[in-house]
């Protein structure tokens, strides 16, 4: 319907020149609290309560797998460019032995976790494999990310 | 006169919409994204005599090279000899050792014997097919 353009004049309506529009504009807040709700609920779900175990390099993958099982808090060696680590702090091939031996002793757990380059060789794996032997640690957990 | 109640209320939802948004940027900001575990490996440190070691049967996989693996069925009973040694693509890997997780049920340890220039990657899927047929109990050989 066509509204005339002297309706809002003064001589027709004097009253209209004085109305003002209403400066609070009404959100719909419902539909933001259910997307929020949303949001929360699905976050909750993925919430990991362990924690971050491992920190993984910028140059380091990790290889892939279906049947992985949940990773724990054990003690850590971990291979970033041929340099092995141990609890991130650096140790040379030949001392690696001594080094799980020691913490053996210190009363951590007979495993340990092994954090490697997809990409790496099983020659240099292998010698940590070995050096684990020699300590007496049994159990290798290595470290995966799951497909 | 009695006088009605306005029975209409409005919710003050502004703390709501706080409350969320804080829990929203809390769990955001702590959320792990990489869904890491491990693949576990026991390993035979020789602290008991051969003839004090139970006997079971114990699948050998040989990693030759070239996509090419043997394999090697020891200590069983149930699988017939020509099937215990066979040579076969990593492609037909996953068929051949459902075979003989049928033939021989309590099959349950598994060897790798990757060779030096193996990529790391490799043995990982190995054990992951291998965990996945029900082959729980792995080891890795040392070179």
């Amino acid at each position: 319907m066509m509204e005339s353009v002297l309706l809002n004049t003064s001589v027709l309506r004097p009253k209209a020149h004085k109305a003002k529009k209403s400066i609070v504009a009404d959100l719909l807040l419902t539909a933001l609290i259910d997307a929020f709700s949303i949001l929360v609920i699905f976050l909750l779900m993925n919430f990991s309560s362990t924690g971050e175990i491992l920190f993984i390099g910028k140059g380091t993958e990790l290889p892939k797998a279906h049947a992985v099982e949940p990773l724990e808090r054990t003690l850590l060696v971990k291979v970033e460019t041929e340099k092995i680590y141990v609890e991130d702090k650096e140790v040379a091939l030949g001392q690696l032995v001594q080094r799980l031996v020691d913490a053996r002793k210190n009363g951590q757990q007979e495993t340990i976790t092994l954090q490697a380059d997809r990409r790496l060789k099983y020659d240099f794996i292998s010698q940590i494999v070995q050096a684990a032997n020699h300590a007496g640690i049994s159990q290798i957990k290595f470290a995966v990310m799951a497909k | 006169l009695k006088k009605h109640k306005h029975l209409d209320f409005e919710l003050n939802l502004i703390p709501f919409i706080d409350l969320l948004s804080v829990c929203i940027c809390f769990l955001l900001l702590t959320a792990v994204w990489l869904n890491v575990g491990s693949m576990d490996v026991k390993q035979a440190i020789g602290g008991q005599a051969q003839a004090e070691t139970k006997k079971q049967p114990t699948l050998w996989v040989h990693i030759v090279g070239s996509g090419q693996l043997n394999l090697e069925l020891q200590d069983s009973s149930n699988v017939p000899a020509q099937y215990q040694k066979m040579s076969v693509k990593s492609t037909e890997f996953k068929t051949a050792v459902a075979q003989l997780k049928k033939l021989q049920p309590n099959l349950s340890l598994a060897l790798i014997r990757p060779q030096a220039a193996t990529i790391y990657e490799d043995i990982i899927d190995l054990m992951d097919n291998l965990k996945s047929i029900g082959l729980k109990d792995l080891g890795v050989v040392p070179l």
